[in-house]
């Protein structure tokens, strides 16, 4: 089964990635397995200066999934550079840089000082963490949205994702927005925004009170969101959203996605990435798929024309 | 760390809502007192993330035991296991209980839930010389658990109750006044860790506390199960500012966190 597919020019060797935010820089996964298996890393976010993160608790358990309010904590751009990246670049996987910021220049920063170093292999940048403060900035207005898009565009020539928000009124406007910015590819969805209750303490369980949704419960969710941006903004997708087998990577891929990224199937298994890369190669061909590009090309036909 | 598929031996209720699950791995696992497995603790919505639990009892290599109070679909889940049944686990995790150079005379507490990375604790101790006066709390009699097992080992075992329907009525380390000991062992509940944090750091001996935090991954990549540290690297700026429990604890020393 070829399952080798194109994202904005970057080639990868299978279309599933790890979801930023789930696998830190890749050191915890290495003790288990071969991380050249994956078709792509999607590290936790990077920002210019170290961030700390939430104060505790940042986990809650959600029917079908779970919810977090990590906040972000990374170890900065600095420490990516001399420790992480170096790490990663001994695999051979497709390392996609998440960058996070407070602000325009903070984005930028991170963008400028990721781009020309060897290892990287494209850019994502976050505009939809609902668990920071300005997290959601960028992604609720979408002419600043735009703007920022503009700004890293400026600053590399890498491919550029965008990771855009569901917790906006309308993705394929926000999609729109980061396309005319310049940017190569979207990623969706982030988590959804929510909350839970500790009727002991009467107050929220998170300790920033509300958090992202993720895991299976949000799969539909994802979908849509996909299908929609595939099909309406003409950009490739990589798409993420609950999915923990390689059927659900399938329907991801015939919602329109070129690629798909596992988030928090990995904290229920964490050889979750490779398993569904077998997976999907077999839910390929009970599908009478010859590859993954073929199935993306049968994928819904809006999306076919809008981004072949 | 390992993904095991252990199979369910024997399945005990040692205490009212508490349940010792009692495995057998397909082969010896190499534990540390005080390190913990994530449980795939069933498939149902309402179960999705693993359960973290330190493990107990291993009487031989390949042998292992879970003890955990009943208290969510979880552990209910993990309850209504049968013998011949498989569970999937993965560990062990993080860093255990640091062992002396040489023998000495150690407090361990346990309270409640807390009780499990005791028996370990003690065999290691005992093993290599050392006195042991293990301190069990619970709030009755009927939730007392641990304490013929710890007891076995050769340890000194004293009891408290929050009803004083056993033993010492009152908290658990007010059994340690009169005492001396060289170092403290804690696990239990945060009011408990928080005395045996105060008593070590004033002028008491060195002391290390057992951690627990709501987790999802228990390996490291969620950052989920932080604490904040004492004394964080400066290197590491504001990246610094938290440890994880399921990596860099869950033992931590006395005085390198607050909680």
């Amino acid at each position: 089964m070829d399952l080798s597919v194109f994202v904005a020019g970057l080639p990868l060797k299978n279309p599933v990635l790890t979801a930023s935010g789930t696998f830190g820089y890749g050191r915890e996964a290495a003790e288990l397995y071969d991380l050249s298996v994956l078709g792509g890393v999607m590290v936790k976010g990077v920002s210019r200066e170290p961030w700390p993160g939430n104060a505790p608790v940042r986990v809650a358990r959600a029917p079908g999934g779970m919810l977090n309010a990590i906040g972000l904590q990374n170890p900065g751009l600095e420490h990516f550079l001399m420790v992480d990246l170096p790490f990663l670049r001994q695999y051979d996987t497709a390392v996609v840089v998440n960058v996070v910021g407070h602000d325009e220049e903070g984005f930028v920063e991170v963008v400028r000082g990721v781009t020309g170093q060897a290892g990287v292999a494209a850019i994502e940048l976050n505009i939809s963490c609902p668990n920071v403060k300005d997290g959601l900035l960028f992604s609720q207005d979408p002419a600043s949205a735009r703007r920022l898009v503009e700004a890293a565009r400026r600053e590399t020539d890498l491919p550029l994702i965008v990771k855009v928000s569901p917790n906006v009124t309308d993705p394929v406007q926000l999609g729109h927005a980061c396309r005319e910015g310049g940017a190569d590819a979207l990623s969706a969805i982030n988590t959804l925004l929510g909350m839970a209750i500790d009727p002991v303490r009467r107050s929220p369980v998170l300790g920033n009170r509300t958090g992202g949704l993720s895991g299976p419960a949000v799969k539909p969710v994802g979908l849509r969101i996909v299908y929609d941006l595939a099909a309406q903004v003409g950009l490739p997708v990589v798409g993420m959203g609950g999915i923990e087998t390689g059927r659900d990577a399938l329907e991801y891929i015939l919602a329109g996605a070129r690629a798909v990224a596992v988030g928090t199937a990995v904290f229920r298994d964490p050889f979750a990435p490779p398993r569904i890369v077998g997976e999907l190669a077999a839910e390929l061909g009970r599908h009478g798929f010859e590859s993954a590009a073929q199935a993306w090309a049968a994928a819904n036909p809006q999306a076919r024309e809008a981004v072949s | 760390m390992k993904m095991w598929d252990l199979l369910v031996c024997d399945v005990l209720r040692p205490a009212q809502d508490y349940v010792e699950l009692r495995l057998q791995a397909p082969q010896p696992i190499d534990l540390t007192p005080g390190q913990f497995f994530m449980l795939r603790a069933g498939d149902t919505p309402d179960t999705y993330l693993p359960r973290a639990f330190s493990w107990y009892r291993s009487e031989d290599p390949s042998s292992i035991s879970f003890l955990f109070r009943v208290q969510g679909p979880g552990t209910a889940h993990l309850a209504s296991l049968k013998a011949g049944e498989s569970l999937s686990a993965m560990g062990p995790l993080g860093q255990g209980f640091p062992l002396p150079a040489r023998p000495i005379r150690a407090a361990l507490l346990g309270g409640g839930v807390g009780v499990p990375p005791l028996w370990g604790l003690a065999r290691a101790l005992l093993a290599a010389g050392s006195e042991v006066l293990a301190l069990i709390g619970a709030r009755s009699q009927a939730h007392l658990v641990g304490v013929e097992e710890v007891r076995a080992l050769g340890a000194q075992v004293l009891v408290a109750t929050d009803d004083g329907t056993a033993g010492h009525r009152g908290p658990l380390t007010e059994l340690l006044v009169g005492e001396r000991v060289d170092a403290l062992y804690a696990c239990g509940p945060e009011g408990m860790l928080r005395r045996v944090q105060e008593i070590s750091l004033a002028g008491g001996p060195p002391a290390h506390l057992a951690l627990e935090a709501p987790m999802a991954c228990g390996y490291g990549v969620c950052l989920g199960c932080v604490v904040e540290r004492t004394h964080p690297d400066p290197s590491l700026g504001e990246y610094g500012r938290y440890a994880r429990v399921c990596r860099e604890g869950p033992v931590f020393p006395a005085g390198e966190v607050r909680f």
